[in-house]
């Protein structure tokens, strides 16, 4: 009888303390015809936003690499975004590595024979003979002694995701120093531009410096199967060479006849290794006399010495290499540090066909890291050369604002007349190229004048950081007056600091949270209801196990039964 | 040899933190010495600078280390290695190293934590090309102390080239050492289905025990 009396009460409590806001729509309805509104109870209040402790939006630049220079006879033009490229870098891709003085090559951080320029083959006044060494770096690898990635990279706040890359050779360490875990600024994403001019004899030594197998493709470009002794030249270990394993190397051969826009890719189980980071773009730039090309551009982007070709026509070059990330996949090189369980991993286990592309790159990185050093800086009545590769696993529908631009050639094929089309929209698929002639003639056409003006994948996963926006690949085209003496966009939009934060692509920052905090901020919990809940599911625990109990034992003689 | 000027910028070009090195290379830059070539590099060699607390040279060592991929073969899960991965001297004592790389890439033996007021960034640095031998020599101060030997290559300390060197009687073993010591992060390397025949045999062998205690009982 107790039993009985102890399960209607435990009923009881837990009808009373199911939220009325759970009812059924028609009992709703039913009560409120009854009884009219409940009271009043005000909505949880807003929880105010804490203080954005962000990153420096544009570090200063101590060693005036942003300015124009000549070193060792090169003119390197000015670079006005915040972050520049090492100019005795740029001089030493220029002259070559071998024809350089001791104190230049120091300073540029190469090795002696990283970029070779010999001979003069067509007497027009630049080597024609050109010995280009890469090497092949991990990003964000995983370590025997800490659950930290080592030889780290940023593509974003806090955002250090597994690549690979091919790299210039440097000489020391891959870390900036040996209190860090940064890898030093030469070593990033993406690959370096590869220059040659059409004509020259080009050898590409790979030394294989990683810990897989790799090869070098050079899609596109023109170059034989097999080099003059034979041995396969194509890159491809499915028809034409063994991999290059670990601590060798493997010198490829090309003299290409055409000149254009193309692409270099690892050729090794591509479907990973190439959306890795094995990927680079390839220019093969038009033969003319005393055209002394910048042999690499680390981190692409700005081109400080542009070939005598581009200069006939354009004011500036910019590269552009657009690439996708899968974080699911770059995230399997650091899970062990065994390279035989890594290798299972990547190339068993991840299935590419259930893949999905979280972060995309612009010249490795992801907005806002791309307001940086990727903007394109111009100034009225420019007509600037963009170099532009999607080598990323998705499309990307490349928008331009402000500016309808021209597409000049595609897969470096140069376009005539009417295929020549003006857009402001243009698809690349996997591995295209295109090549754009940027006009900022204020003629309502080409250009709407003077201003910040985005430039990014119209898509809507391209302009995110695994689902957060701002991110993704969004840069600007932003005229000079638009820019500050750092080398910083004057917009006047919003605060960048929630962007310049880690917690912001962690989620945990409101996107409005740095202009309307009062409206759109989180929200408190409703500690209430959530006591009320905790009563009902003890009460009906009860309820069940008196319920329970009761039928188990029915009919069963009581105890007291003589 | 280098100007120091040169040595400054180069080494802050190095640095990819520039402050942080400009800070350090300010009392420092004095020091550095710097030999590169097409065989290589080295950083900071020293003959005859003797560490504080140091009176004399206490012996000489030479040691002859060999890089490449082929050391690494007895050792599973590695893909680089040296021949030698521990080096044990005396306090004060003077090292030579020739340092061989039998790969086709790069490869550089450094030791870390050295004193900065001789070695500048603390550091000892042999950087040989492909199929290359470079040599330089320093000198260790008086004190017990185990310091890191590796290559600073992207992942090739991970993948196997790391050692120590022991000073006196050292300072414990680092971790990770070939063949010295033990792997910090280690994998697992189970069989597929492990925790399931744990569970199962779990499960076996309680029914089994309560099975067997109540055949007892029932006995008695």
């Amino acid at each position: 009888m107790k039993g009985l009396s102890l399960m209607v009460l435990a009923l009881f409590v837990a009808l009373i303390s199911f939220p009325p806001t759970w009812y059924p729509v028609a009992l709703k309805v039913q009560l409120s015809l009854w009884f009219g509104a409940s009271e009043y109870r005000a909505l949880p209040q807003s929880v105010p936003g804490g203080q954005i402790d962000s990153e420096v939006f544009c570090p200063p630049d101590l060693l005036n690499w942003r300015d124009s220079q000549v070193i060792e006879g090169v003119t390197i033009a000015e670079s006005l975004p915040c972050i520049a490229d090492n100019p005795f870098m740029v001089a030493a891709f220029v002259k070559g590595t071998n024809n350089i003085s001791h104190q230049t090559l120091m300073q540029s951080g190469l090795t002696p024979d990283a970029i070779e320029k010999g001979e003069d083959l067509d007497g027009d006044g630049d080597p024609d003979v050109i010995h280009i060494r890469l090497e092949l770096v991990e990003l964000n690898g995983a370590s025997g002694e800490s659950d930290q990635p080592v030889t780290q990279y940023e593509i974003a706040p806090g955002i250090k995701p597994g690549l690979w890359v091919f790299a210039p050779k440097l000489a020391g360490m891959a870390r900036e120093n040996f209190e860090s875990k940064k890898a030093r600024s030469s070593l990033r994403v993406p690959s370096p531009v590869i220059r040659i001019e059409a004509g020259d004899q080009v050898k590409i030594t790979l030394e294989n410096t990683h810990y897989m197998p790799h090869t070098l493709h050079l899609h596109g470009s023109d170059h034989g199967f097999v080099d003059a002794d034979g041995q396969g030249n194509d890159g491809v270990p499915l028809t034409s060479e063994l991999p290059v394993m670990p601590g060798n190397a493997r010198t490829y051969e090309l003299t290409p006849r055409e000149a254009g826009t193309m692409f270099y890719h690892c050729h090794v189980q591509p479907h990973v290794h190439v959306t890795m980071g094995l990927q680079g773009m390839f220019i093969v730039e038009e033969n003319r006399p005393n055209n002394w090309l910048q042999t690499m551009n680390v981190g692409a982007g700005l081109v400080r010495v542009p070939s005598v070709a581009v200069k006939e026509d354009y004011t500036q070059e910019y590269d552009l290499h657009y690439t996708d990330l899968d974080k699911q996949l770059s995230e399997r090189i650091q899970d062990s540090n065994d390279p035989r369980l890594v290798t299972r991993s990547m190339h068993r286990e991840y299935d590419v066909t259930d893949a999905t592309a979280d972060y995309f790159l612009l010249n490795g990185k992801s907005f806002p890291y791309t307001f940086r050093e990727s903007i394109v800086v111009v100034e009225e009545d420019e007509n600037v050369k963009l170099r532009v590769l999607n080598g990323g696993t998705k499309g990307i529908a490349l928008h331009t604002h402000g500016h309808k631009f021209t597409v000049t050639h595609q897969d470096g094929v140069p376009l005539y007349g009417n295929a020549q089309v003006v857009r402001d929209v243009l698809w690349l698929a996997t591995a295209q190229r295109a090549d754009l002639a940027l006009s900022t003639v204020d003629d309502g056409l080409h250009s709407y004048g003077s201003g910040i003006w985005l430039f990014h994948d119209h898509q809507n996963r391209g302009i995110t950081t695994d689902g957060i926006g701002p991110g993704g690949n969004i840069s600007a085209v932003v005229y000079k007056n638009y820019l500050n003496e750092a080398g910083w966009p004057k917009t006047q939009g919003v605060s960048f600091k929630p962007f310049f934060t880690e917690k912001y692509y962690q989620k945990e920052i409101p996107v409005w949270q740095s202009y309307a905090p009062e409206l759109f901020s989180d929200v408190a919990r409703d500690w209430l209801l959530f006591a009320r809940l905790i009563i009902l599911s003890l009460s009906l625990g009860v309820f069940f196990a008196l319920l329970v109990s009761k039928i188990k034992y029915r009919g069963k003689p009581s105890e007291k039964t003589p | 040899m280098v100007k120091p000027a040169v040595l400054f910028t180069m080494a802050v070009i190095l640095c990819g933190n520039v402050s942080l090195c400009i800070a350090e290379m300010d009392h420092q830059a004095h020091g550095m010495s710097m030999n590169m070539n097409s065989d290589g590099m080295v950083m900071n060699t020293n003959h005859h600078e003797l560490p504080w607390g140091c009176e004399s040279i206490s012996e000489d060592y030479e040691f002859s280390v060999r890089a490449g991929r082929d050391y690494a073969k007895d050792n599973p899960g590695m893909v680089f290695g040296m021949n030698q991965h521990e080096y044990n001297v005396a306090p004060c004592s003077r090292i030579t190293v020739t340092f061989s790389n039998e790969d086709e890439v790069r490869h550089q033996w450094m030791v870390h934590g050295l004193p900065s007021y001789l070695y500048p960034t603390g550091m000892f640095h042999l950087e040989a090309m492909a199929g290359k031998s470079v040599t330089g020599t320093f000198i260790v101060p008086g004190d017990h102390k185990t310091y890191l030997v590796h290559c600073d290559m992207a992942q090739h300390m991970e993948k196997g080239m790391k050692g120590q060197l022991k000073v006196g009687r050292g300072s414990g073993d680092l971790w990770n050492i070939a063949k010295v010591s033990g792997t910090y992060r280690r994998a697992d390397y189970l069989p597929e289905f492990t925790f399931w025949i744990m569970a199962l045999l779990g499960v076996v062998i309680f029914l089994l025990v309560l099975y067997i205690v109540r055949r007892t009982n029932r006995l008695k």
